[in-house]
Order: structure tokens, then sequence, then C-alpha cells
């Protein structure tokens, strides 16, 4: 274990050596800054050196180190003090030194607009940290979650009086997840803007700089922290939206209890994200029949729903469709050319002064509009479809025999490996052979 | 009982934390200005407002309108220069046009192009630079020649002719000034960047970029990103340069400046910037001497401002030429007129 700590300090030192060294700075002859008759003394112009590219490899290689130890520490340990001590240590290397960038919530953005956008190359970086996490998900479920991610670090950090979230509370706002998911994927295909950056509500912590708004989300949302575990994870967060779906497949997985559930229900409210799932009462019969007249009604619902998604969202397309810097253009010049307004903004007298006809500019406009049409289509729905799928997985009776984590939910934090007897037993095993 | 008070209570509070945040949460979102349609944000203490440099001191301006503006008659005047006799000639549109000291137009010189800029020899001939080559006329009007063309990128700004008969001409579009002979034959470039030989190579943002020779002999080049005057011998060593950036009476502003300017009999140097328009006296050694003209005695109307735009920051640039008799011609490219200026003070 020492071993262990001595090699997190080693790898946060010789980041921080190396950003010592990449700081050095040079200077050039440029065009001189205005002068204002100020006793301001203006510092030399410097021009910062790039960053070099062994970082990258670097960030990679920490972000494999942090996954693997998630996992042993989660799946073989079972040590939540250590995972809280790989959570604190991702915080400060992914979120406060390397400033929330790159992160894998962000990377998707760059693996949609990479398929959308031939002239696009994703850097290798980027593709790694969308990809690893994924397939840790896959063998492990989410120790991404429990311990590396520096969002999810952040909000753990800050729980303070859990409170429990009605189910069908929880169910529906996850539902947001999912449009969050959908917009993103929208934005970035269309080449409009990388929203999921954008609302980073903790970036502007991480480099404790930030528009005002996107603080006081971020503070909302820490708020919100303290008394419902983790909200932007389980709520907003659309990586986890991907990695409750591959968890769902993971070859191993988080359990509650190190060998046999002797079903003692202490670990029945041990979990603030409301993960655990209690064991299932036998089907009473006379529910049956109505419960599958329901589902079926619910099966033949499932299309409806994604047309209804579908062509509201396509509906939207001129409101969406403004994400886009060229519709606001054109819808700006085509308000000046209609003397709707009388002044210009920036953006339309730049225009205006590279000599670029207007017609080409609304065809232009009305293709993109034209995409998110389309997009807006598959964005509703993908959200009517899984609005609908959560419906039927209500009306789904499951054989639930112990105390479970839920695959899906379950972020592999390990708060509820204390509560369980069986636990306890297997440390004081552990303790007696190590003596 | 006092116990589930209590805890009802606290799940009132948290419920109205949570809500009072989620509200809040939502609130900020919404009016998140993603685009900037509202603008920075920033207080009237960072407007970038020059008004109060574009006020010129009285007691600065050394000289004084001397006439009703010549007009030109152009739609686009690019060009002035004068002559030995005292005449002014002005190029623009498709022409060149002439006029006696007094503004009495007497001969015109049509071309077959838009003339960008033009320079007079000693000996009566005229150069004139169009966009990318140059056309040599006689002192009949008389086309002599006209030379190889330089290529799409070139923009000819500014031609001088030195006493032994060289032709200097500025290209700005290839940031390079070329030398010839009379005959149109290429003898050397000056300033391309050269670490070797000190040379930093000129700025050009606009396409302004003047030249003159100077009676020690010495080739004058405006590096006008670099806001100063710089010295070259003919075979294009950097001897040395004067001129600095500031908002201040004393120096050049804005993205390139000065844009033109024009050499008096005693080696003093008059400047034209374009933006904050100003034409201002500098001594053979570059220190500030006076003003000639502030953006009030050009006839600006309208709040000043320093080029933001790139159409701003293309045009709108003034010419200036001396005259034998120490006046001083601005060519108000905005009105197409030429605004003749005395002296009225000796020195401040």
């Amino acid at each position: 274990m020492i071993r262990l700590i001595h090699i997190i300090i080693a790898v946060v030192a010789l980041t921080i050596l190396s950003g010592v060294v990449s700081a050095s700075e040079s200077d050039s002859e440029r065009f001189p800054p205005p002068e204002f008759e100020t006793d301001y003394q203006r510092p030399s112009p410097t021009t910062p050196e790039p960053r070099q590219d062994l970082w990258e490899y670097v960030d990679v290689a920490v972000l494999v180190a942090a996954l693997g130890l998630s996992s042993y520490l989660v799946l073989r340990k079972r040590n939540r003090r250590m995972i809280f001590l790989l959570t604190v240590c991702s915080l400060i290397y992914f979120g406060f030194w390397r400033k929330g960038c790159v992160c894998p919530i962000g990377a998707i953005q760059n693996m949609v607009l990479s398929v959308f956008d031939a002239n696009y190359a994703v850097p290798m970086a980027v593709a790694a940290f969308f990809l690893l996490p994924l397939v840790f998900t896959l063998f492990f479920g989410r120790t991404f979650c429990a311990a590396v991610c520096p969002l999810g670090a952040m909000q753990d950090l800050v729980l303070f009086k859990p409170v429990s979230v009605p189910s069908w509370l929880e169910s529906a706002l996850r539902l947001l997840a999912y449009v969050y998911l959908g917009l993103a994927v929208l934005f970035a295909a269309t080449g409009s803007a990388f929203f999921i950056c954008r609302y980073d509500p903790f970036v502007a912590f991480f480099r404790v700089s930030g528009n005002f708004n996107i603080l006081v989300l971020g503070a909302c949302f820490l708020l919100i922290g303290m008394f419902v575990g983790r909200p932007y994870c389980r709520y907003v967060c659309p990586y986890g939206v991907i990695l409750r779906q591959l968890s769902r497949l993971s070859k191993w997985r988080v359990t509650i209890t190190p060998d046999d559930c002797i079903r003692c229900r202490l670990c029945e409210d041990s979990c603030p994200f409301g993960a655990i799932r209690q064991p299932t009462a036998d089907w009473p019969a006379r529910s049956y029949s109505r419960d599958k007249r329901r589902l079926v009604l619910l099966m033949l619902l499932l299309p409806v729903l994604m047309l209804a998604g579908g062509w509201i969202t396509s509906a939207l397309s001129p409101v969406t469709s403004r994400m886009h810097a060229t519709v606001r253009l054109a819808e700006r010049i085509y308000q000046e050319e209609s003397g709707e307004v009388v002044d210009t903004t920036d953006a339309s007298s730049a225009f205006r002064a590279t000599g670029k006809k207007i017609s080409d500019l609304y065809g232009e406009a009305g293709d993109i509009r034209g995409k998110f049409r389309l997009g807006g289509w598959f964005l509703g729905a993908f959200v009517g479809l899984m609005a609908g799928l959560k419906l039927i997985s209500h009306s789904l009776r499951r054989n639930r025999e112990d105390y479970e984590a839920d695959r899906a939910s379950c972020v592999a934090c390990g708060r509820c490996f204390q509560y369980c007897p069986r636990e306890h037993v297997r440390l004081k095993q552990n303790k007696t052979d190590r003596e | 009982m006092n116990r589930q008070l209590a805890t009802t209570n606290t799940k009132v509070i948290v419920g109205l934390v949570i809500a009072v945040a989620i509200i809040v949460g939502i609130f900020a979102v919404v009016r998140l200005d993603v685009t900037g349609k509202t603008g920075s944000g920033l207080g009237s203490e960072f407007v970038y407002d020059i008004e109060g440099v574009g006020q010129i001191d009285p007691n600065l301006i050394l000289y004084e309108q001397a006439l009703l503006p010549i007009e030109t008659g152009f739609s686009n005047a690019y060009a002035v220069a004068v002559d030995s006799e005292g005449s002014i000639y002005v190029a623009g549109d498709s022409s060149i046009r002439v006029f006696t000291e007094n503004g009495d137009s007497f001969g015109e010189i049509e071309l077959a192009g838009t003339p960008r800029c033009l320079a007079l020899a000693a000996d009566g001939s005229i150069y004139v630079g169009m966009r990318s080559r140059v056309e040599h006329y006689n002192a009949q009007s008389e086309r002599l020649a006209s030379w190889p063309d330089l290529g799409g990128k070139a923009v000819l700004a500014s031609i001088a002719v030195s006493k032994k008969g060289e032709v200097f001409v500025a290209d700005a579009g290839n940031r390079i000034v070329l030398r010839y002979d009379t005959e149109g034959r290429l003898l050397g470039a000056i300033g391309a960047k050269d670490t070797d030989r000190n040379i930093p190579g000129f700025v050009i943002p606009s396409p302004y970029f003047d030249l003159a020779m100077a009676e020690d002999g010495l080739l004058r080049v405006v590096n006008p990103g670099m806001h100063r005057i710089e010295a070259y011998t003919p075979n294009g060593d950097l001897e040395f340069s004067w001129g600095r950036f500031g908002m201040a009476v004393d120096g050049f502003c804005g993205c390139c400046n000065p844009v033109n300017f024009a050499i008096l009999e005693d080696g003093s140097f008059v400047t034209c910037e374009k933006g904050l328009k100003r034409v201002k006296i500098y001594d053979p050694e570059g220190s500030f001497v006076g003003v000639v003209a502030g953006p009030e005695q050009l006839g600006h109307t309208g709040p000043l401002k320093i080029c933001m735009l790139p159409t701003d920051c293309q045009a709108g640039g003034f010419d200036v030429a001396v005259d034998p008799s120490g006046r001083i011609l601005v060519l108000d490219t905005v009105r197409n007129v030429v605004r003749v200026f005395t002296r009225i003070k000796k020195e401040l």
C-alpha cells in the first residue's frame, strides 16, 4: 500500500515538474499592444510553448493506471478508504492539474465530429480517453465513475447528508441524461458546438476561472450534491448513459457482500445513489393479467413515442439550429436586410466585409437547418425510445433473491462494503491469515 | 415527538435548499449568453474610446489650409505628386489629372487601368504603378513602356525615383521593395526578412507601403506594422529607423501607420496616418515637430475610431506630397480632394 502511495506521489510530482519546465517563455517581436496613458507597467509579451506531445501519452498512462487501480481496489481489495484516496488523487490530477481536459465525457463530441466531418481527426489521447473507460467498464463495471472521473470525485467529496430520491423521480430524471447526450451528439455532428464542454459545471472550478453563470451552475450542482448523491452523474452525465449500458454487460461487477447475502438488510439504505436493489417478492397472481396487458400496451406505445419525439424535435429545428454560428449569422443578416433591425453586429459587419454573397450564406444556413431537421428525427426517436424502454422496464418483473448492487446504476464507490457483516468476517479472516 | 419534528424540519430545509439550487441553476443556464450577443459586459472604462486623443492641441498645429480644397473629379483618388514646377498630379479612377499650383485643371493622361501610385522624375517622366505593373510615360504624356507584370500577389503601393534615375517600387503584396533602372530592368530587392543582415522584414497589414528617396541618398521606407520609417541604402542595407507606437500625438497608432509620407526640403518628414487621421511633421532624426492637420482640419465628421474591420483597415489612407514652395498637399481619398496647407508658425 505504501508503495502505491509512493507511486501516486511520484506521478503527481513528475507532472508538476513537467509543468514548470513547459512554462518557459519566449519573446518575439510582434505588433505593439495598444498604449493606454496609465501608470500600469505592461508585462513583456510572451508566447507559451505548446504542450509537449509526450504528456498526452503520460495522461493516457495515468488514466490506464488509475482505471486499473480503481478496478483492483473495488473488486479485489474492496477497500473504500483506498478508493476514496484514489478519488482525491484523480480529482487533483485530472481535475485541478489537467484542468478537466481532456475528459471522456467531452470526448464523445470529438468522436462524433470525427464520424461526421472527414476533415476532423481525433487526437490519440482523446480517442484513448473515450475508449479506455468503456473497455474497463465492459470488464469491471463503472470503476471509472468510482474513483477516476474528476467530476464524480468533486461531487463525491461534498456528499454530506444523502437523501433518497423516489424511484419514479429517479427514473424520470435519468431521461435528462439521454436528452443531453442526444443534443450533444446532434450539435457535434452538425459542427455547431461542443455542448458538453460549454455547459460543464465543474470545469470552471478546476480552472479557477470561467463564466459566472457556469460557476453558479457548478455551485448549484455541488449544493444539491450535498444531499443528493452525484446529481450530475446520475441525471445529466451523457457519458454515464453509455457506461450504464456497458456496465450491464460487464464480466465482473461490484457485489455488496464478498460471498453469500444473509439478507440482514443492513446495507438496504447504505447507497447514497439509490443503486441497491432489494430481493423481489413473488409475482401476485391477481396482478399478472393486468401487468401483461400494460406491457403489451407500452410496447405498442413505443413506436408512437419515437415518432412523436422525432416529429417534435424535428419541428424544433429552427430553434436548435441557432446553436450553429452560420445559422445565427444568416438570421441576423436577414433581419438587417429586411429592416427588422437597424444596427449591425460585429459578426454581420465582418461577414459583409468579406464580400461573400448573402444568398450563399442563406443557402449554407438552409443546408445546416436541413441537417438539424433530419438529426431532430433521430434525436427525438432516440429519446422516445429510451422513455418507452424505461416504461417497459418498470413493467417487467425481475427475480432477485439477494440484495444486489444495480449493474447499471452502481458507480462502484464501495460505500456499501462496510455495511455487510460478511465483509467484516472477511476482513477479520484476512487479518488472522496475515498474522 | 421532538425528534420526529426535527427530522421533518430537516427534510423541509433540505428540500428547500435543493429547490432553490435547481431554480438558480436553471436560471444560470437560461441566462448564459453562449453567442456573445449581450457583449462583453465590461464597463465604459474598457471602451476603446479615442475621442480624447483625436483632439489636437491648437498650439501644436503649425499649418493652416491655404486654399479651398482642389476638386479632383475622381470617384476614387489614390495618389498625389508634385513636379519641380509645382504642378499637381493626382492619380485616380483610370487617369492622371494635372492641376496648376492654384488648383486649375490643365491636363489629363488616360490610363489603361486604375493607378495606385505615381512618381515624377527630374526629367519630367512619369512612373505610374498599376496594381501589379509599372507604366512609364514621358513628359508629353506618351507611354514609353509597360514593365513586366509582377504577378497576382503584387500590390504596388508607392514609387520613388532617385537622382541617379533608379526607380524603387514598393510592393505591399509581396512585402518588398524592388529596385529598377529606368528601362525597367530589375537591379535588386530591398527589405526581405534577413536575420543575418539584421533586416526584420516589412509588416504590412493593409495596402499602404510608402517610400521616398531622401537627400542623404538613403531610401526611406515605411514599415507600417512596426509603426516606423526605416532607412535603407540602395543596396538594401538597413541603416537605422525611427518612429514608435503611441496614441499620443508624437506616436503612430492603429494596426499600420504611417500610411504615407513626404520629405520636406530641409529633410523633415510629413507623415499621414489613417484611422485616427493625422498629418504631422518630424525632423530628419525622427523627433516630433508639430502637426499639419488633425481629424478636424482634415474634414473628419462623426466618431473617431481605430479601424476594427478589414474594410476599415484596407482603405481611407490619405496621400501626401510637398511642393517646391514648401506647401503640404494632402490627398483626401474619402472626398477625393486635395487640401493645401501652408506654414503659419516656424516652430512650437
